[in-house]
């Protein structure tokens, strides 16, 4: 019935003694926008991280398309067609805007090249310019990265994230620091991406999440709490108890 | 460096043009570089520890590696092109090619090691694996002539020039440090050179765009290698003689100190490292033997001082200014 | 190669742990200043040369063996808290390289300074007369001397142990060497405590030379090979590890040891070697945390 995109099959991790995850089994289906929600310290980051191969599960397997990535390090992920972006802010901050995404593009074409002119690979400044344009940054590409406000960090680094023209995008906690116009304006941006490739993205505010995406994960003690779409997961009565009292930020 | 600047000032047109043609202005400046020098006989010593530090600076300056293993590539280089003369009776332009190959060699063994520690683990591996190479070269009698050196390197000409002239000697040797300076600012404005600055400013987000830290590493380590190569190659032609001393710890601490006292990271920094080095070397001995303390205490004084180098320090306030 | 018997290989194995034992020295004191202030010491072979020295002086002022090994470590390590509170506090946290590129600079200048001072020649080191001759161990006549060295590390190493483990002090230091903001807040002067970590560093570098001295004599350039040594062994032991170092001080010792029974050429490069493996295997070391490679 379904195709999914990205699985993960009883996937837990331990750091030392301490039980981060535990045996979470869980689908996401190809073009839908999935939240990953859950109190602080529900195990969140940690499930993100292991989703977007910054480390592995101590146990359990991940598959991308049908295809094991569980001990796949880091740096294929973004020719595998997976992308991903920082829960705290992380560019490369002396470069200017433009070069940023010129040098993520370039991560795909051209990594051991040490004779021709990085000017001269063709078409890139021309793409890194319209990703910059999609993300709203355009006028901003002569600036240095270190230089840009909050936001357009935020925004910056959502470009270099489709600099690999990912089938699955992996977003963390996007609009975190941001003020509520940025919030919106972010949000905006995420559900156009949305349209036209997966989305996951990791959330702390639950309200954010709920009119956006297609479907809910709910995540508390390191376990797998609920799943569901999110007029679901809004009656689910296990979930209510966990959030009761909750204060929403 | 290569970063667009806010403001389009006169004084940053100028800096940008004198960056874009940087190889064309080193090859002006060595061409003039022996009628300034006060101390001729050391002009080509600058120029071969200068290449030797320009090497060394691939990997530190531009990628933050502190390797203290250097002198293995530099001796090894050295001895490479020393072994093809008088062992196999080869020309040397030959023994320049096999220095080239046996520094690149050297390095990616030695990197292929280095490569999987990180942070600081990186300079005690890397002076590790030097020694090893030392103690090998002075086992290893029978080709390299053990404690003794590697003697009877015999260059007179080069076809019609007459190397065992000085003068035509400095500009043969610039000529390759031309050359090598050229090939460098090449692999700086390569996409590599991109790779190695995304490493430099954040390995996370580097190794989320997609490139393999640790192979990125490798290739520089690989580079840095036969860049050092070429400049044992030329100290083996100048001197007639590979001294084990070329692999010693040491000699590796000296480019260390060349490349600080230049500046980490810019392109002519390690030049006017290698060249203030020398000329205080060269001053001091002339009074004390114990040259070696002041160096030290100099060298102290700009770890606490001045960490960005001469050049380094002369191009920051350039760039406020 | 016959000849070689049980009774030869254990004595050569034996000879191995006593030199391994002043490796073991140089270790630990390179990984506490590792663990504690992630200060990598370049200038810890100088400080191993100068201790030798120190015994040489206090020799040629009358002292007798037991007073140097008793005053050399403390004077050395006197000198070492007086380096770290000039030179090398200025520089903390302006990152992990200018303390190594300072202790070497100053590595230059302690060897120069002894050159200066004791001339450039090796100075031969008596051993004192009770020491003197070989013992019987059970397995064959072996130097008294060495199984002194053994004794002396090993006494070292407990009482490191006792200090660190059992005293109020040793508490603080190893609070601080996890967490130096809540040291901070309990309202220790942080700063004291990386002084006499400084100091007790460079005292068993110093501790190591004199031991060392009578083996083979004093002379500058003796600490340059101990150096890379004592690299290799904090990178088998793994960094900041001090029973990584203790053990890894003592294999590095026996593989040398045997090397140069077997193969004597060998000898210096099956160090390395040994190391070439274990970074291919475990590239943090037997007991490296991983956390602190970066």
């Amino acid at each position: 019935m379904s195709d999914l995109i990205l699985e993960t099959i009883g996937v837990g991790k331990k750091f030392g003694r301490f039980v981060a995850l535990r045996d979470i089994t869980a689908g996401f289906q190809r073009g839908q926008l999935t939240g990953i929600i859950g109190p602080n310290g529900a195990g969140k980051s940690t499930y993100f991280n292991m989703l977007s191969g910054a480390f592995p599960p101590t146990t359990g397997r991940i598959l991308f398309e049908g295809r094991d990535i569980t001990a796949t390090p880091q740096h294929r992920f973004a020719r595998l067609g997976i992308a991903k972006s920082f829960q705290i802010t992380s560019l490369f901050p002396q470069l200017g805007t433009l070069e940023n995404v010129r040098v993520a593009l370039q991560a795909m074409h051209s990594r051991y090249d040490v004779w021709r002119a990085r000017t001269r690979l063709h078409g890139l400044v021309e793409q890194a310019g319209a990703l910059l344009e999609k993300v709203g940054l355009w006028p901003r590409r002569d600036r240095l990265a270190a230089t840009l406000s909050h936001g357009e960090q935020r925004a910056l680094e959502i470009a270099m994230a489709l600099a690999c023209d990912p089938r699955l995008l992996l977003l963390d906690e996007p609009t975190a620091g941001m003020s509520p116009e940025e919030t919106r304006a972010s949000m905006d941006l995420i559900v156009r991406l949305a349209a036209e490739r997966t989305v996951i993205l990791v959330e702390h505010k639950m309200k954010l999440v709920m009119g956006i995406c297609d479907r809910l994960l709910v995540l508390h003690h390191g376990e797998l709490l609920a799943e569901g779409t999110p007029a679901e997961i809004r009656v689910n009565e296990t979930v209510k108890r966990v959030y009761l009292g909750q204060r929403e930020h | 460096m290569g970063a667009t600047t806010l403001r389009g000032t006169s004084r940053h047109d100028w800096m940008a043009l004198a960056v874009r043609h940087r190889v064309l202005l080193s090859a002006v400046f060595l061409l003039v570089f022996p009628m300034l020098m006060p101390f001729k006989a050391i002009a080509v010593n600058i120029l071969i520890y200068g290449l030797f530090a320009v090497g060394f600076n691939m990997l530190y300056g531009y990628l933050g590696l502190l390797s203290f293993g250097h002198a293995a590539l530099f001796g090894g280089g050295a001895y490479a092109c020393g072994i093809v003369m008088t062992r196999f009776g080869l020309p040397w332009w030959l023994g320049v090619i096999a220095a080239i190959g046996a520094g690149a060699l050297i390095a990616a063994v030695m990197g292929g090691l280095a490569v999987r520690t990180r942070g600081i683990y990186f300079a005690m591996v890397t002076l590790a694996l030097a020694q090893c190479v030392f103690y090998l070269a002075y086992q290893a009698g029978g080709v390299t002539g053990g404690e003794n050196g590697l003697r009877g390197i015999v260059l007179e000409h080069i076809g019609p020039l007459d190397f065992l002239d000085p003068v035509t000697r400095y500009y043969v040797v610039a000529a390759f440090v031309v050359a090598a300076l050229f090939a460098l600012s090449r692999i700086l404005a390569s996409p590599f050179g991109a790779a190695m600055e995304a490493l430099r400013e954040n390995e996370a987000r580097a190794r989320a765009c997609g490139f393999d830290v640790r192979t990125t590493r490798w290739l520089a380590f690989v580079l840095s290698g036969a860049f050092c190569g070429l400049a044992g190659a030329m100290q083996a032609l100048h001197l007639g003689i590979v001294p084990i001393e070329m692999l010693s710890y040491q000699t590796s601490g000296t480019v260390v100190m060349m490349a600080l006292l230049g500046g980490m990271g810019t392109f002519f920094g390690p030049f006017v490292g290698a060249g203030l080095f020398l000329l205080l070397e060269n001053i001091v001995s002339l009074y004390t033997v114990h040259w070696q303390l002041l160096v030290g205490g100099v060298f102290i004084a700009c770890v606490l001082f001045f960490p960005r180098g001469v050049w380094g320090t002369l191009l920051h306030a350039l760039n406020r200014a | 190669m016959e000849g070689i018997t049980l009774d030869l290989l254990a004595l050569q194995i034996f000879t191995g742990l006593a030199l391994g034992a002043i490796y073991v020295l140089m270790a630990l004191g390179m990984s506490l200043l590792f663990g504690m202030l992630t200060v990598v010491n370049f200038a810890h072979g100088a400080f191993y040369m100068v201790g030798a020295y120190v015994a040489v002086a206090l020799l040629g002022l009358g002292a007798n063996f037991w007073v140097c090994l008793f005053f050399a470590p403390i004077l050395v390590g006197l000198l070492g808290m007086l380096v770290e509170r000039v030179l090398i506090r200025p520089l903390y946290g302006r990152g992990i390289d200018y303390p190594l590129l300072l202790t070497f600079g100053l590595s230059y200048v302690m060897i120069e300074a002894v050159r200066i001072l004791f001339g450039t020649t090796g100075i031969s080191f008596d051993t004192p007369d009770v020491l003197v001759g070989a013992a019987d161990i059970g397995i064959g006549y072996f130097p008294i001397y060495r199984l002194f060295v053994i004794g002396v590390a090993a006494a070292a190493v407990l009482g490191l142990w006792l200090f660190l483990e059992r005293t109020p002090y040793g508490l603080i230091i190893r609070a601080g060497a996890r967490d130096p903001q809540i040291v901070r807040i309990l309202g220790i002067d942080v700063g004291r405590v990386w002084l006499v970590v400084f100091g007790i560093g460079t005292g068993l570098a110093a501790l190591a030379g004199m031991l060392a001295a009578p083996l083979q004599g004093a002379s500058p350039e003796m600490g340059d090979s101990v150096l890379a040594i004592a690299f290799v062994v904090t990178v088998v032991g793994g960094m900041g590890s001090l029973l990584g170092a203790v053990l890894a001080g003592l294999l590095v010792g026996v593989v040398v040891s045997l090397a140069s029974l077997f193969a004597p050429e060998m000898a210096q490069v099956s160090i390395f070697a040994l190391m070439a493996v274990v970074l291919i295997i475990r590239p943090q070391g037997f007991f490296g945390r991983a956390g602190l490679m970066s």
